[in-house]
């Protein structure tokens, strides 16, 4: 009976122990109540494809140019035979076929940003027949078999609206609140981690506008927002926060503090203006971490299913010209670079180096 | 011969278009033509394919249908919540899913026929109205389809894709005895004079119904055979779809004013203008320089098909054709 119960306890803790095992966890943090997946190793070097959808926006360019800056660095190179980034637009079945022809063609491995979240049991199932490694981020799918890299919307949120109230010490009468697109999966999640932290405050009174994550449309209705509503004591914005900032400018509104996105001009804007509050975003170079993590799996190394990357942000005090926003560069250029737990963060020159094409 | 020739013309030269195309593709992908590349290629080439037969329902009765990727979405909508369960249930399903098609197709004859409205005004009015219903049935992508059912429609039988079965057997079960009844004469006679057509004695009215109808039912088959390839519901699949439908017509040989152009050679259209996609994946072009590659081969097509008016001592030769 002793026995037992001491090969019991082992037992539990040799599972225990598992769970905080995977492989690199200051980078691959596990989402809470994830599953681990492990896949059995194969002999490297690699052919790796990217299968992107839509390209045609800033974020999906930045993108697809973090993953050859990726592939394009030496201690990566070596892992990889051939490194394929397809645009495939707007069309799930065109996905799936873009898939499926790199699974027949033999890749070890496929990285995709989904067109839609439901459309891909079949080819799932295909690629694990063919012991293909399929690693979908930024818009993930609604299934428990493959390892999804992402970062937490809600996290994203409450970051911002936590970090605003902490500047704040805590009390607040008005806040201004502007959402991105209505009726998405992001948006809400964005917007129920902001309220997680925003209810608890008392007497607050929060004013809520729909900025559609776009710069013009955000100052427009900021603008309005002020015109009927006065003054507020912070402001959050999911994203399009160079419109938000401009807007509050032109109304001569006092400086208080935001949470905002990581676009370089709203760095800028926020270094300039002495803005307290913090810069996060949804990085592109999730992208690189996409393929860390398929290079990762085919070595044999255990990752969780539902993958939630550190977000990468920055408090308004520690921003610095050069490291983490580029005053010499274009305001449209994404300042989420990188995830400093997994690698260094790519350099500027690093990822506007590499062409846009499919290679 | 000559005259096999100059009455099927259109359709040959879109088959080897096709031919060349398809050559190169399998030659430059690294597994070449094995099975599996064979059917991913022939499920993507055949629900375009349906969706260019539909738009060919339209414009051989000189309209054009705008509804055509609007009537897919709700067919693929449909399908993710009926296509599930029992062999019955899905065999009901799929019934319905047709019934629903030939329903949007007389809808839209009717609005043309007794509304007496251009096709393509009433067209883009039905397709908000349609893609409306499918939006309220599916606001975010969801749903399953049987997965059975999917594979057995979308693999392969004896290392034949099945979708490639499908698509001649529409030919020769359906196009080729169509072309030889008093419809399949009719649909000639209207699209190329409706005033003609009537004075020999041709139900006008009932020939552009059938016409529409049919279109409606090949639009459901294509909707149909995308939520056997996606396996879910998706309310944004349609204007992608309704704007290549035209485009393989047109590369297909069939003529935008009406009455010349066979399924066949809209069939063809639309397998050459997904083989030239699919040509993107290994070839290494850049994604942004597609479409003008598109353009430009449609355009070629076009004109090689319009060059015999060029040629034509008295151009109302072409016209009689």
């Amino acid at each position: 009976m002793k026995k037992l119960l001491l090969g019991l306890s082992i037992a539990t803790i040799a599972t225990s122990s598992a769970f905080a095992e995977t492989y690199h966890p200051e980078c691959f943090v596990p989402a809470p109540g994830t599953s681990i997946i492990e896949k059995s190793a194969k002999e490297g070097p690699y052919k790796i494809a990217f299968v992107n959808g839509f390209a045609g926006n800033d974020w999906r360019i930045a993108a697809i140019q973090a993953s050859k800056a990726w592939a394009a660095r030496p201690e990566n190179a070596a892992n990889i035979e051939k490194f394929t980034v397809v645009s495939v637009g707007n069309d799930s079945s065109a996905q799936i076929a873009a898939i499926d022809n790199f699974i027949a063609a033999g890749y070890d491995a496929i990285t995709f940003i989904a067109v839609n979240p439901t459309a891909f049991e079949p080819v799932i199932r295909r690629a694990e027949r063919a012991g293909t490694v399929l690693v979908p981020f930024d818009n993930v799918l609604d299934s428990d078999k493959i390892v999804q890299i992402n970062e937490s919307q809600f996290a994203l949120g409450k970051l911002k609206a936590q970090t605003v109230m902490d500047e704040l010490g805590g009390t607040a009468k008005k806040i201004l609140m502007v959402n991105g697109l209505p009726g998405n999966a992001t948006d809400r999640d964005r917007r129920l981690g902001m309220m997680s932290v925003l209810e608890k405050v008392d007497g607050l009174d929060i004013v809520e506008v729909v900025g559609n994550w776009d710069t013009g449309t955000s100052q427009k209705v900021v603008a309005d927002a002020l015109a009927t509503h006065g003054q507020f004591d912070a402001v959050v914005s999911q994203h399009g926060s160079a419109g938000t900032i401009n807007a509050l400018q032109a109304a001569n509104h006092p400086i208080v503090p935001m949470g905002v996105d990581g676009e370089n001009g709203v760095r800028m804007l926020m270094a300039d203006l002495k803005i307290p509050g913090v810069s996060a975003a949804q990085a592109p170079a999730m992208s690189a971490v996409a393929l860390e993590a398929a290079v990762s799996l085919l070595q044999g190394h255990s990752l969780p299913q539902t993958v939630y990357l550190p977000i990468p942000q920055v408090k308004s005090k520690n921003l610095q010209a050069g490291v983490n926003y580029f005053p010499d560069l274009p305001k449209s250029f994404n300042t989420g670079t990188g995830f400093p737990s997994c690698f260094k963060p790519f350099s500027p020159q690093e990822l506007l180096g590499q062409s846009i094409d499919n290679t | 011969m000559g005259d096999i020739w100059r009455s099927n013309q259109r359709e040959v030269i879109a088959v080897i278009v096709l031919a060349i195309l398809l050559t190169l593709y399998f030659s430059t992908h690294p597994s070449g033509p094995t099975t599996y590349v064979m059917t991913i290629w022939a499920n993507q080439c055949l629900i375009l394919g349906l969706a260019a037969i539909a738009q060919f329902f339209a414009v051989i009765v000189r309209g054009i249908d705008l509804s055509v990727g609007a009537v897919m979405a709700l067919t693929n909508c449909i399908a993710s919540y009926l296509i599930i369960g029992t062999g019955l249930e899905v065999a009901g399903g799929i019934l319905v899913v047709l019934a629903v098609g030939i329903t949007c197709g007389l809808i839209n004859g009717m609005l043309v026929v007794f509304g007496r409205i251009q096709p393509i005004v009433a067209t883009l009015a039905t397709g908000s109205l349609f893609l409306g219903i499918a939006l309220l049935l599916r606001p975010t992508p969801g749903g399953s389809i049987d997965y059975d059912i999917s594979d057995v429609m979308t693999l392969d039988i004896f290392g034949i894709p099945t979708t490639l079965i499908f698509a001649l057997g529409i030919i020769t079960f359906f196009w080729l005895p169509l072309r030889k009844t008093g419809l399949g004469t009719g649909l000639y006679a209207v699209g190329s004079s409706e005033q003609a057509a009537y004075q020999s004695g041709i139900s006008v009215e009932k020939v552009r119904l059938a016409s529409f109808a049919l279109g409606g039912f090949f639009a459901a088959l294509a909707g149909l055979f995308f939520s056997f390839v996606t396996t879910t519901g998706d309310a944004g699949i349609g204007p992608n779809f309704t704007l290549n439908s035209i485009a393989a017509v047109v590369l297909g040989g069939v003529l935008l004013r009406g009455g010349i152009g066979t399924l066949t050679g809209a069939l063809a259209g639309a397998f050459i203008l997904k083989t030239i996609s699919s040509l993107m994946f290994f070839s290494g072009l850049p994604p942004l320089a597609q479409p003008l590659l598109e353009g430009l081969i449609l355009a070629g097509a076009i004109a090689i098909g319009g060059a015999d008016v060029l040629r034509v001592k008295n151009r109302l030769e072409v016209f009689g054709k």
